[in-house]
């Protein structure tokens, strides 16, 4: 009982502007940092001149930056009354709000035209009073979905909810995957057997099983999923950095450096962290993509995000009941698609392009 | 080798041939209708299995449609009197007859009808039914207390009726065994026909608990055949999926499996209900004036399918295999118009729309016992008139269900048809209401942000979400900030229990008898949850004062102005805010008209006609 309720609390936690304020901040700070450190490295000054010939890598990372301003103009919020506040990407976007579903580029609203038309033709000034209802006010180029919101800054708004999970949860797995990478890599014996042992076993559950089943017992919550996702992706972050420090920890570099009485912990932290890292950033970029999909499918089964988040799984779980409707409401899931799509594969393409650069049998 | 071959072929072409017919029914039972004619059965679906087929143990409507045509009860409601609700004698020869003592205990006598049979069955000797008698009712009710049985109204019952708790507790001290031949005070035996029902104080609702299947009787022959203390070595099923009933309709076992399908067939021993002659709607005219004073039930056979999901009903309602179909969100806009009429194509097949309004309300609990919320009317008043229920019927059911303006759905007495709640959605209202509580634009003036408030769901599927959404769109137009806390049902009921919540979102109730009393207790201060159904743990002394006086009262012009003044505390005092009563439509096929669409019934299979070559011939047009 107490862990469920800490865990709640921490999800309402990350619903705070401020936390997510920081966590934008926080998430720059980082990136920042680690193209800093990396220029200084050789291995990824090497890669860097590469990947500014790789025009795909390129062009998905343009795009990808795209995503992150969106995201980012939506978690800012300003002030707009005394004790308000909305976000900058609403207030840029500022489309007034219908009652329900509106078609693209609608004027009225949907299902409700031959309505209208008979209250227009009624003549009656009470019916035709009544019938103004139906009108929609705004200009949807993606129409509107079932509460009357753009389609279009709904589907803009989602950015933030996949942008802010993938990076926590990327936070999470990250550290605790090189962590335990690291200390298996290096130091062997029974550190390597109880690490390998712990997630072979994880490996072993399926992974969406194992998902639902956390969220079911911590409740629902976007730092909820963060964890469980971190908790579930670091094994293949940790398998890899743990080949690689076997190999690295072989090399005359490192047994120099212990012949030369540097401490452990120098050793990994200056020697063999900076050439392992960009394992963890080729993967950070995969896993990115695999972190929004895995938050649609868990919207899809029910069990991601909270009510009211913008979020692309939401959307596409709601297409169920639009497809069965009459006339059809295409435009939520076509949306949610797109962008969920568009993400997920500059992603990918970047997480190539990055292998490709780092590739030492390229040189 | 070739006649082999033209076997073969034969036998295909016989498959080929067989398979042509798509009728999905088995064959019917009965093979010539009462007339000669061809037997009249009705083909009816229901969305989910019966839990139990025990009168003393099934709660769920699911298997109350299946119980109700198999046992009859002591009264039942008159199938057209549905404004309000009206209870008519079924097994009792006329309505019980009152005896009020001074000190405070009541005395019902009640004569059962002669020659009233339980079905043909194995469990009785020679396999033909017995004569029902007092002593059957007696055996019923002491089930009820018979922990064993599990009887979910029991601590309903126990406060107005004498004796059960005792045996309840008794049989508890006991071990669990009920000793069923002990003395037994709630119902007395007179003679074979005759009974009394003993209670501890006057509480006239008593009498719509006699039409529940909870008081019916049943056989205890049957009961100790299926429940194995007297055993032949043979396997059975037990009591609870072998029903023995009295009712116009006979169980067939061997044919029906629980998990899927229902048959029965008319019982041709019953005697103890008639059409009535009169009292139905003027539109109705037609089908139920040939049937006036008829011997029920007028159908041959019923046969009950489980359909799980709705695309398959609406299909083999479209071929013409269902009788009747309750209009689901996928088949509802090539059924329905949005004037809520029906669509060209089904018009001209001679369906017709019914609307059935049930006898629930929903609504919205709000904490009492919160330290905010509680103390702060204005402001639950503020909550109630921000709720645009008008709009949330129009977006998510089509405008098919009605805005609740009272507790009170219709078809009870009390109910106002013009009546609309003073605290009703009106933002402009809503607004100033907030400010006169303290929080001015939504704002709490201690800690200079946006007034907080949690709501708790347990919203499961994409349109419950959307709809919790609209509900806290709805509220934070306040200017406050509304969280959502979302639940596992189980989860939000503990919560409900405990007390543990402001909102709470989704909570509702349905009539178990048509009296206000029913819906008032919900806000009684003495109906404190876990026991009581008090979720908003509402205690106001007047409004107990009030319910206890009418509790015990008889209908007539007193009560109504108690109920009509509680109707007002609670819309005034908002320990609640009302949302809707649920309504759907159903489509119905030209053949089997309905003779009524009474709520409280389930179904009232018994009272429903059929045409069955109408059906033949539209069958054949709709299939070509």
């Amino acid at each position: 009982m107490a862990d469920q309720s800490i865990i709640s609390k921490l999800n309402q936690c990350f619903e705070q502007p401020s936390v997510q304020n920081s966590i934008v901040v926080l998430g720059l700070v980082i990136i920042g940092s680690v193209i800093w450190l990396g220029s200084k490295n050789e291995q990824w000054r090497i890669a860097f001149r590469r990947f500014r010939h790789d025009r795909i890598g390129i062009f998905a990372g343009v795009v990808i930056s795209i995503y992150l301003l969106i995201g980012a103009l939506e978690v800012i919020r300003i002030p707009t009354k005394e004790g308000q506040s909305e976000s900058l990407l609403k207030l840029i976007i500022n489309i007034p709000q219908e009652r329900s579903y509106s078609a693209p580029f609608a004027k009225l609203q949907l299902g409700q035209e031959s309505e209208f038309a008979a209250a227009q033709s009624s003549g009656d000034p009470m019916k035709i009073q009544s019938a103004e209802r139906y009108r929609v006010v705004g200009t949807h180029i993606l129409g509107t979905n079932a509460l009357g919101n753009d389609t279009l800054v709904e589907t803009l708004r989602a950015c933030k909810t996949a942008l802010l999970l993938g990076g926590v949860t990327s936070v999470i797995y990250i550290v605790l995957g090189t962590l335990f990478g690291l200390a298996a890599g290096y130091f062997r014996r029974w550190v390597d057997d109880v690490i390998t042992y712990v997630y072979s076993t994880l490996a072993s559950i399926p992974q969406i099983l194992l998902l639902v089943a956390m969220l079911l017992v911590w409740g629902k919550g976007l730092f909820s999923i963060a964890l469980a996702l971190g908790i579930t992706m670091w094994v293949d972050l940790c398998r890899l950095i743990r080949g690689e420090t076997m190999r690295q920890a072989e090399r005359t570099y490192v047994i120099a450096a212990r012949a030369l009485g540097q401490s452990t912990w120098n050793i990994l932290i200056r020697h063999l962290l900076p050439n392992v890292m960009h394992l963890v950033l080729i993967k950070f970029v995969l896993g990115f993509s695999g972190i929004v999909l895995a938050e649609a499918i868990l919207s899809y089964l029910g069990v991601g995000s909270p009510i009211g988040t913008p979020s692309w799984g939401v959307m596409i779980d709601g297409a169920r009941n639009e497809f069965s409707r009459e006339p059809l409401v295409w435009w939520n899931l076509t949306a949610a698609t797109t962008a969920l799509f568009g993400l997920v594969l500059s992603l990918n393409l970047l997480g190539d392009a990055l292998r490709r650069a780092f590739d030492p049998k390229r040189s | 080798m070739f006649t082999g071959i033209t076997r073969a072929l034969c036998l295909l072409a016989t498959l080929l041939f067989a398979s042509c017919d798509n009728d999905p029914h088995p064959k019917p039972l009965v093979e010539r209708g009462r007339d000669g004619g061809p037997p009249l059965v009705r083909y009816t679906y229901q969305s989910e299995a019966p839990r139990s087929l025990d009168p003393q143990e099934a709660y769920d409507q699911m298997s109350r449609r299946v119980l109700e045509p198999v046992y009859d009860c002591l009264l039942e409601y008159h199938p057209f009197k549905t404004d309000p609700y009206e209870l008519i004698p079924c097994m009792l020869e006329a309505m019980p007859e009152r005896h009020a003592s001074a000190d405070g205990p009541v005395t019902y006598l009640c004569r059962l009808k002669k020659g009233i049979f339980f079905h043909d069955d194995p469990c009785f000797p020679g396999g033909k039914g017995r004569e029902v008698t007092a002593a059957d009712v007696r055996y019923s009710w002491q089930r009820i207390a018979d922990p064993k049985t599990e009887c979910p109204v029991l601590s309903s019952l126990w406060d107005y009726v004498t004796g059960l708790k005792d045996a309840y507790e008794l049989t508890q001290k006991n071990g669990g065994k009920f000793d069923y031949a002990a003395p037994f005070t709630a119902l007395e035996v007179v003679d074979s026909h005759t009974f009394k029902v003993h209670l501890l104080k006057p509480y006239p609702q008593i009498i719509y608990w006699m039409a529940m299947h909870f008081t019916c009787p049943v056989a205890r022959e049957a009961v100790e055949f299926y429940d194995g203390e007297k055993h032949d070595g043979k396997r059975r099923e037990r009591f609870k999926w072998h029903p023995v009933g009295t009712g116009p309709f006979r169980y067939v076992h061997e044919l029906s499996d629980h998990d899927n399908n229902f048959r029965l067939v008319r019982n041709e021993r019953y005697i103890t209900t008639k059409f009535p002659t009169d009292g139905w709607s003027p539109k109705r005219e037609a089908v139920c004036r040939p049937l006036a004073g008829k011997q029920l039930p007028i159908l041959d056979e019923v046969q009950i399918r489980i359909l799980r999901e709705t695309i398959p009903a609406w299909l083999l309602t479209k071929q013409g295999y269902l009788d009747s179909f309750g209009v689901s969100k996928d088949a509802y806009s090539s059924a329905v118009t949005a004037t809520h009429e029906l669509t060209p194509e089904l018009l001209a097949r001679g369906v017709t729309l019914e609307k059935d309004v049930e006898v629930s309300t929903f609504y919205t609990s709000i904490n009492m016992d919160d330290p905010l919320l509680g103390k702060n009317k204005k402001l639950r008043q503020a909550l109630a008139c921000a709720f645009d229920a008008a709009t949330e019927n129009e977006i998510f059911f089509n405008g098919v269900r009605e805005v609740a303006q009272q507790i009170i759905p219709p078809g009870i007495a009390g109910y106002r048809k013009d009546y609309r709640n003073p605290m009703g959605f009106n933002l402009a209202r809503a607004q100033q209401l907030i400010s006169e509580a303290g929080y001015p634009g939504g704002m709490d003036p201690k800690t200079g942000r946006s007034l907080e408030i949690t709501m708790d769901t347990s919203a499961s599927g994409a349109d419950e979400r959307l709809l919790t959404e609209f509900e806290q769109k709805c509220l934070e137009k306040l200017g406050i900030k509304v969280t959502v806390i979302e639940n596992t049902f189980a989860k939000k009921i503990e919560k409900e229990d405990k007390g543990n919540f402001q909102l709470s979102s989704g909570t509702g109730w349905g009539a178990d008898y048509p009296d206000p009393e029913n819906f008032f207790m919900l806000f009684y201060s003495k109906n404190m949850p876990p026991e009581g159904k008090n979720i908003s743990r509402y205690k106001n002394p007047e409004f107990d004062s009030l319910y206890e006086k009418m509790s015990t009262m008889d209908d007539g012009p007193d009560r109504l102005a108690i109920s009509h003044k509680l109707v007002d505390m609670l819309n005034d005092d908002c320990p609640i805010f009302l949302t809707n009563h649920k309504a759907f439509f159903s489509l119905v096929q030209p053949w089997a008209p309905r003779t009524h669409n009474n709520m409280m019934l389930e179904g009232g299979v018994k009272y429903l006609c059929l045409d069955p070559t109408l059906r033949e011939k539209k069958r054949a047009e709709w299939n070509h």
